[in-house]
């Protein structure tokens, strides 16, 4: 797991090139544009920090049908401050919510992992908000391989 | 050799006399005993399987969804019928004319079998994303020295100049027009610095090879367990139109079936051809339970990954000592080695050690033969279903611009035969889970 | 959608400690981007809720997208201080609800 500089958190990886996926999907996609609003509605506008999710996701998927997402929040989940949301967000799949997890002190962890779909290389976004009014956010670019003989 | 049985009983008693027959008759029936026990044991080493009629539908038709191009002019398993390779290079007398804006697109071009990005590395081309690496790098051939008709004649039908290629001949083969080939030329002529790699994924000498580590037989993992945990043990205690269910026969699978698949396929005498597990399936149903399981369907599926799943861990040991077991072998080795399709591909070609394998076409990482059977069938992310070896087969053809056989063809039988010699030792772990 | 969910859990835990469960349930997750071999669009029909409640209080949520992988996985964590029973439920597009249960004895 990497951890990213405040200043690149604080900005999305721009201007990829989104790649068509294995023939029956359509191909709209959402640009970073929508991706940036999404986050924008969840964050009200507000900085997130970076380095305290933990968040699992290769470099490269051979397939973007189903990839595997984990998070970990270094964060207390008591009653007084605990991780309420958690955001994740595709910049080029043709609608960039992935997921919401709603999580309570008596989740214990703030953790959760799922498999998920991409249309093509893009940035994955994982934010999250506190009770007590904090956020969080860790990115990473994920590469959805191109196969080989055009299939 | 037994006296004329009145000459045994001539003793003077009748209870001698008595005795005497009794005696020949359990002698006469325990040789019969004995007959009858070794045919039925000779009899129990051959399954029943229906020797009439195929174990697909006829006439095969292409899977619905995988492309459905006219291949019909170029080799098959079946037929050699491509056109010949030009005796000699072309001379072309002048430089070539070409786009080099439309060249770079063309290289990129995967509705054209790739196209040539999926084994060059090409300067900017298809924004250096993911290039492969089965060919040089051609990211400086414009400095190369080569003048445009060596060019052209390569991308045209790289035979003339390399008999052994494994490049596609994009022109003989009609894959690129004359003047298309004349645009990639002239992209090919402003190749004249190293690519720029975005990252150093992308780089296909610098990109680690992909290591499958899921739990392929974790049920929250890989749809494909459903198949044996729950599908599969249901289908066999199921009665077909005969009254019986395979556990009729067969009460304890997971006893009985231990390392059976592992020793599969094998020369099959009475049907002429080597049977694999999923063909075995449908015969040995159809003469025994009476159901009639076609290959490819969902409860053939089901049951053959079961089979093969019962004997997860043993190594894969197929008998390669008979004389037709041998001769099978050298047809698959034969097969193997043949260019088919448009694209003029041989199984070798991508999968020999001393060609292609363990090399990138674009992203996707060619695997030795060694490694390519103890895993099937398996679940594929990409598909959302479970194929078995035959299917992956009747794929490699289509996606190489070559018509694809039924799944219980004779050829696929003798190449299944000639990858699990490749594959001996190697332990099953079924089902497989891949992108 | 006929098949039971599967879910793992521990039987038994201490008390306060955090046990981790994984859930899975067969759904195609018809996305709504995909068209038929006829051109028509397949419509959409996704899982669109996970829920996921102990002796009667929620704990876990989640809101599923599209972007969700077919037959979705979902893993999480629960603290536990009591014996109890899990409810999970699992929201389909038209609303038709799916629940599991399970069991925990802790000490």
């Amino acid at each position: 797991m990497r951890f990213i500089s405040r200043r690149d958190a604080l900005r999305l990886i721009p201007g990829l090139t989104a790649l068509v996926w294995s023939g029956t999907i359509e191909r709209s996609q959402a640009t970073p544009a929508e991706a940036t609003t999404e986050i924008g509605r969840f964050t009200g506008g507000r900085t997130a920090d970076p380095g305290k999710i933990a968040l699992d996701l290769p470099e490269i998927a051979e397939n973007g049908n189903s990839v595997t997402l984990a998070f970990d929040i270094d964060h207390p989940m008591t009653p007084e401050r605990h991780v309420t949301e958690v955001l994740v967000v595709a910049d080029s799949n043709p609608s960039p919510r992935v997921a919401t997890f709603r999580f309570t002190p008596m989740s214990g962890r703030a953790a959760a992992a799922t498999r998920i779909r991409l249309a093509g290389t893009q940035v994955v976004s994982v934010l999250a908000k506190t009770s007590d009014g904090k956020l969080f956010v860790a990115q990473r670019q994920v590469k959805v391989t191109v196969g080989g003989c055009g299939g | 050799m037994l006296n004329s049985p009145s000459s045994l009983i001539k003793t003077s008693s009748r209870k001698g006399r008595f005795l005497a027959g009794g005696t020949l008759v359990i002698l006469a029936v325990s040789i019969a005993g004995v007959v009858s026990l070794q045919t039925r044991a000779q009899n129990a080493r051959l399954a029943p399987l229906a020797i009439e009629g195929p174990a697909s539908p006829v006439p095969w038709v292409r899977y619905a969804g995988w492309p459905n191009r006219d291949t019909s002019k170029f080799n098959s398993l079946t037929r050699i019928v491509s056109p010949p390779a030009p005796s000699s290079p072309r001379k072309l007398g002048k430089e070539v004319a070409g786009d080099p804006a439309a060249g770079q697109k063309l290289v990129a071009d995967r509705s054209r079998g790739g196209s040539c990005l999926a084994c060059h590395v090409m300067g900017p081309a298809g924004g250096a994303d993911l290039p492969g690496n089965v060919g040089p790098d051609l990211s400086e051939i414009g400095n190369a020295g080569r003048d445009d008709e060596w060019l052209f004649n390569y991308v045209n039908d790289a035979r003339v100049y390399n008999p052994d290629t494994v490049m596609p001949p994009w022109g003989t083969h009609g894959i690129f027009s004359q003047s298309e080939i004349g645009d990639i030329v002239a992209f090919l002529k402003t190749l004249k610095s190293p690519a720029k790699f975005k990252t150093a994924l992308d780089d296909p000498m610098k990109r680690p090879a992909p290591v499958e580590q899921r739990d392929n037989l974790d049920a929250l993992v890989n749809p494909a367990m459903w198949q044996v945990e729950e599908r599969a043990p249901t289908l066999w205690k199921t009665a077909g139109p005969a009254g019986a269910s395979c556990a009729s026969c067969h009460s304890e699978p997971a006893q009985s079936f231990r390392t059976w698949a592992a020793a599969m396929p094998k020369w099959e005498a009475r049907l002429n051809k080597v049977l694999g597990v999923e063909e075995f399936v449908t015969r040995h149903a159809r003469a025994t339970t009476g159901q009639n399981w076609l290959m490819q369907t969902e409860e053939h599926t089901a049951l053959s990954t079961y089979l093969r799943y019962l004997a997860n861990g043993a190594p894969i040991a197929i008998d390669t000592a008979g004389a037709e077991v041998k001769a099978a072998y050298q047809r698959g080795e034969a097969l193997s080695t043949r260019k088919i399709g448009a694209l003029n591909f041989s199984c070798a070609d991508c999968h020999g050690a001393d060609k292609s394998a363990s090399k990138w076409i674009r992203g996707q990482w060619l695997g030795e033969l060694r490694g390519q059977l103890d895993h099937f069938p398996t679940w594929r992310t990409s598909q959302q279903s479970v194929w078995d070896i035959r299917k992956r087969f009747q794929w490699c053809q289509v996606a190489i611009w070559a018509d694809d056989l039924p799944p219980d063809a004779p050829e696929y039988g003798d190449l299944e035969l000639y990858l699990a010699s490749q594959n001996a030792g190697q332990k099953l772990s079924v089902p497989g889970i891949r992108h | 959608m006929a098949e039971k969910p599967r879910i793992r859990l521990p039987k038994q835990a201490g008390k306060g400690e955090v046990v981790e469960i994984k859930t899975l349930i067969a759904h195609v997750m018809e996305s709504g981007q995909r068209k038929d071999p006829s051109g028509k669009i397949v419509p959409r029909k996704i899982i669109k809720r996970f829920a996921c409640a102990f002796n009667g209080k929620p704990v876990f949520e989640c809101e599923l997208e599209p972007a969700i992988a077919a037959n979705p996985y979902l893993q999480f964590s629960v603290k536990v201080e009591e014996s109890g029973v899990f409810a999970f439920t699992w929201t389909d597009d038209d609303g038709a609800v799916i629940t599991a249960e399970e069991k925990i004895t802790v000490a």
